[in-house]
C-alpha cells in the first residue's frame, strides 16, 4: 500500500504491574490505569470516541469478561471492541481505525492477573485437545522446545549467564516493575529458573489520536504462523520476523538506527530469538546481544512482570517511556526510535510489531 | 464515500452440531466458498479476521488459531459476544480504509453443539455475586424485556407469535437455516413456555456452523458483483441492566446502543427515512421480542407504535421485509450470527439469496446485539457505493 496515511501518535500512557492486591477489584485496577493514562495524556475522556481492548475470557475467569470490564476502560457509550489476543495486536488496530478516519482519539487498554487464573491451566487448553493436549504441553514448555532448536542450530549459550543477570537486574531498576511477590513458573529442560518470567498482576492502558504529539507510530507489522509446532521453524520466529520487516519498511529505517528494542518473550531466550527476528542481532547471537547491548529490553522484558495478554502492549508503553525520556533508572540515552513487539497463542503463533519515533 | 465492498460470502448449513467436522473444517469451509464467490485465492488476501467469542462454549481455547490460512498474514480474533461477527466485519473494513490492506477475509464460527449447557455457560457473563444465582440466563433476561414491552407499550403474547411464525415460514425457504418448522402463531403459543412471556417457538435454536466473506478495497471490486458498505457503527452500554431499567431518555427496552449505532451508520449511509429508504432489514434478536424491541431502535415506528406496525407487517407490503433468512429464529450460530446477519443483507443487494431473495433491494440494514443487549452494531450494505 503506498497511498499516504494520516499519522498516527501516543499521548497518555499508564502501567500497573502488581501481584495480588486484594485492596482493588479487575475492574478498579483496569479503571484506574485507564484514568492515569487518560490524564497522563493531558485531553479529556469526552474527546475519547473509540476503545480497543485486549484481553482473554479464559485469563478474565468469566464469560464475555469485555461486559463488565469494557465500562471500567472507558466504553459506555463509545464505539467499542475487544480483541481476544495480544495487546500490540490489539493496539495495531486501534491504529487502523484512527487511519480510516473512524475515530478521532482511542483508548488501547490490555490486562491480565496471574494472581487470579491457573497460567498453565489455560495454556495448556490452548493445545489441541487430541494431538498435544494428552501430553500436559503449555506456553512454556512450547517455549523449552524452542529454546532447544534454537541449541541446536548453533545458537551461542555462553552469554546465558550474563543475558540473565543484565535482565534481573533492569527489572530492578525498572520503577515500574514488579516489586514484590509474583511467581515464577517451573522451568523444563533446557530452561532455568533464570530465564523464567516473573508471573504478575498487569494493566496497561494508552491513548492514540491523529493530533501530533511526542511520539508518532512509525510502522505497524503483523504476521502469523502455523498451528502445529511441528510445521515451524521452532528455533527461529519466523512469523515475527516478518512482522518486523514489514513494521521497519513501513518506517523508513533499518534496525542499526533502532536506539531501545522492546521484545515480548516468554523466556529469556524467547527474547534472545526475538531479537535475532527483529534483525537487531545475527542468528546465534540473541542471548549475547541481550547480555551486552543496553537497547535491548531495558525495561528487564519478563522478568519486570508477566501476563499475556498484556504482554505486547506493555512492551509498547515502555518503549514510549524510554522516547518520553521519563524511564527513570532504565532510561536509555537520547532514546529517537524504538521497536516493541507482542506475541500470542498458540506458543507465539501470531506476531506484532510496532515502531515509534520521537518527533 | 464508500470504501470497502463485500464481494464474497461463504456460509456453512447452521445445524444443531456438526460431529463429522473439526472446528478448522468448518472455518475453511466458509472460507473456501468465500474466497470461490470472491473469484479469488488465499493468496489474494492481505489480513484475516477471526471471530470466535466465548470459549467455553466451544470447550475449546483459541480455536480460531486451529484453523490459520495463509500462514504468514496479520491474524487476529476479535471476541464481543454476540457482536462478535460484525465487530470482526468492522475490523476488516478498518484494515483496508486504512489503506492496511486491498482484500481482507473474515470468518466466525460456532460450535455451541460441544458446550454441555449453553444456558450455564450464558449464566457465566452476569454478576458472579449479585445476578448469577436468580438463575438469570439469556432466556430470562429477554423475558423480562418482553414483559417490560407489553406493560410499557401494549405488546401481547399474539405480536411475539406473528413475529416468530413469520421467520419461521422464512426459515423454511433458507436451506441453511437450522430449523425449518412449519409453524403458525397459534402452534408458537401452543408451544411449551420458557419463561414467561417467552414461548419454545419464539426462542432461537443453539445451532453450530461457520460464516466467511471477503472484503475488497474498491479498486479490487472490476466485475465482481459487490455489496457496498455504505455505514457501520457499534456501540456499547453499561454493564448492569439495572442502571438501564429507569434511564431518563432510554431505559432498558430502547437500546440506547443500537439506536446510536443507526444514527451513525445512517448518516454514513445517506439514510434520513429507514422505512422506505430500507428494503431489507436482518436483526439480530434471538427472540421475536427482541425484534419488536429493535424496530424504534432502527427507526422504523416510534415505541408507542410498535405493536400496530408488528400487525401492518402482514397487509403492508410497502415495509421493509425483516429477517428473509428467518433470522437468528432460524438459526443462531452465537459467534457468527451478526456475520451472518451482514452475510444475508449482502446476497440481497447482490440479488444472490436464492429462494430467500426479496425483489428490489437496493439497500439493507444488519445488526448485531450481543452482552445482555449492551453491544450493538449497525451495518448498513447497499447495491451501489455512497456518493
Amino acid at each position: 500500500m503506498t497511498d499516504k496515511r494520516p499519522d498516527v501518535y501516543i499521548e497518555g500512557i499508564a502501567i500497573d504491574i502488581g501481584w495480588a492486591d486484594a485492596t482493588r477489584s479487575l475492574t478498579e485496577l483496569i479503571f484506574s490505569t485507564t484514568r492515569r493514562a487518560i490524564d497522563d495524556g493531558g485531553k479529556s475522556l469526552d474527546t475519547v470516541d473509540s476503545v480497543v481492548l485486549a484481553a482473554h475470557d479464559m485469563v478474565d475467569g468469566r464469560s464475555l469478561s469485555s461486559m463488565v470490564t469494557g465500562p471500567a476502560a472507558g466504553a459506555y457509550l463509545r464505539d467499542e471492541t475487544r480483541y481476544s489476543d495480544d495487546g500490540a495486536a490489539a493496539f495495531a488496530a486501534a491504529v487502523t481505525r484512527i487511519e480510516a478516519g473512524e475515530s478521532t482519539r482511542s483508548i488501547v487498554a490490555a490486562w491480565a492477573r496471574a494472581s487470579e487464573h491457573d497460567v498453565e491451566a489455560v495454556a495448556r487448553a490452548t493445545f489441541d485437545s487430541f494431538f498435544a493436549g494428552p501430553f500436559g504441553i503449555d506456553e512454556l514448555q512450547a517455549a523449552a522446545m524452542r529454546a532447544q532448536a534454537w541449541i541446536r542450530l548453533g545458537g551461542d549459550v555462553a552469554a546465558r549467564a550474563d543475558a540473565a543477570q543484565r535482565r534481573a537486574n533492569a527489572a530492578r531498576a525498572n520503577p515500574r516493575a514488579l516489586k514484590a511477590g509474583g511467581r515464577s513458573p517451573v522451568a523444563s529442560y533446557p530452561l532455568k529458573e533464570a530465564d523464567m518470567p516473573r508471573f504478575a498482576d498487569v494493566a496497561v492502558s494508552l491513548t492514540i489520536s491523529a493530533e501530533p504529539s511526542a511520539v508518532r507510530v512509525a510502522g505497524v507489522g503483523q504476521s502469523s504462523e502455523p498451528y502445529w509446532l511441528g510445521d515451524r521453524k521452532l528455533g527461529r520466529l519466523a512469523g515475527l520476523e516478518q512482522a518486523a520487516q514489514r513494521a521497519l519498511q513501513e518506517a523508513g529505517f533499518g534496525p542499526a538506527q533502532l536506539d531501545v528494542v522492546e521484545i515480548d518473550g516468554l523466556t529469556l531466550f524467547d527474547e534472545a530469538i526475538g531479537l535475532e527476528a527483529v534483525g537487531m542481532a545475527a542468528s546465534g547471537t540473541g542471548l549475547k546481544f541481550l547480555a551486552n547491548d543496553p537497547r535491548s529490553n531495558p525495561s528487564g522484558g519478563a522478568a519486570a512482570g508477566y501476563c499475556a495478554p498484556a504482554m505486547g502492549l506493555a512492551r509498547i508503553v515502555e518503549a514510549v517511556m524510554q522516547l518520553q525520556g521519563r524511564a527513570g533508572a532504565i532510561q536509555v540515552p537520547r532514546a529517537r526510535r524504538a521497536l516493541a513487539t507482542g506475541s500470542c497463542v498458540v506458543a507465539a503463533q501470531t506476531h506484532t510489531v510496532v515502531v515509534l519515533e520521537a518527533t | 464515500m464508500s470504501h470497502v465492498a463485500i464481494v464474497g460470502v461463504g456460509q456453512t448449513p447452521y445445524r444443531r452440531s456438526h460431529p463429522d467436522k473439526s472446528s478448522r473444517e468448518l472455518i475453511w469451509w466458509a472460507a473456501k466458498e468465500a474466497l470461490n464467490d470472491a473469484g479469488l485465492g488465499i493468496d489474494a488476501i492481505d489480513v484475516i479476521i477471526a471471530g470466535v467469542a466465548p470459549d467455553a462454549l466451544a470447550g475449546e481455547v483459541a480455536v480460531d488459531r486451529t484453523g490459520m490460512m495463509g500462514v504468514g498474514k496479520p491474524f487476529i480474533r476479535v471476541n464481543t459476544g454476540g457482536v462478535t461477527g460484525s465487530s470482526a466485519v468492522f475490523a476488516g473494513a478498518s484494515y483496508i480504509k486504512a489503506r492496511r490492506a486491498k482484500a481482507v477475509l473474515v470468518f466466525a464460527l460456532e460450535r455451541m453443539g460441544q458446550a454441555t449447557s449453553s444456558q450455564q455457560v450464558f449464566n457465566t457473563i452476569f454478576d458472579p455475586v449479585y445476578e448469577k444465582d436468580f438463575p438469570l440466563t439469556t432466556i430470562t433476561m429477554a423475558a423480562l424485556r418482553a414483559s417490560m414491552l407489553m406493560r410499557l407499550y401494549g405488546y401481547t403474547p399474539r405480536h411475539w407469535a406473528e413475529i416468530a411464525a413469520r421467520n419461521a415460514q422464512a426459515a423454511r425457504k433458507n436451506p441453511l437455516a437450522h430449523l425449518h418448522n412449519d409453524i403458525t402463531p397459534e402452534d408458537v403459543l401452543r408451544s411449551p413456555l420458557l419463561a414467561w412471556p417467552i414461548h419454545r417457538y419464539e426462542a432461537c435454536p443453539m445451532s453450530e456452523g461457520a460464516c466467511a466473506m471477503v472484503l475488497v478495497d474498491k479498486s479490487m471490486v472490476g466485475k465482481r458483483k459487490p455489496a457496498w458498505i455504505q455505514g457501520a457503527a457499534s456501540t456499547s452500554d453499561c454493564y448492569a441492566m439495572g442502571d438501564r431499567i429507569r434511564r431518563e431518555g432510554a431505559t432498558l427496552v430502547d437500546l440506547l446502543s443500537l439506536s446510536m449505532s443507526a444514527k451513525r451508520a445512517y448518516a454514513d449511509a445517506g439514510v434520513t427515512n429507514p422505512v422506505k429508504e430500507i428494503r431489507v432489514a436482518e436483526l439480530y434478536s434471538a427472540f421475536s421480542s427482541a425484534e419488536a424491541m429493535a424496530y424504534p431502535a432502527l427507526g422504523f415506528c416510534t415505541s408507542a407504535d410498535g405493536p400496530r406496525f408488528v400487525e401492518a407487517q402482514a397487509t403492508d407490503k410497502s415495509l421493509p421485509v425483516f429477517n428473509p433468512s428467518g433470522g437468528p429464529q432460524g438459526a443462531n450460530p452465537v459467534s457468527a450470527t451478526a456475520m451472518v446477519r451482514i452475510a444475508e443483507a449482502a446476497l440481497q443487494v447482490r440479488q444472490m439469496a436464492g429462494e430467500r431473495q426479496v425483489d428490489g433491494v437496493e439497500r439493507a440494514v444488519a445488526t448485531g446485539q450481543g452482552g445482555a443487549t449492551q453491544f450493538s452494531t449497525v451495518c448498513v450494505v447497499g447495491a451501489k457505493p455512497n456518493t
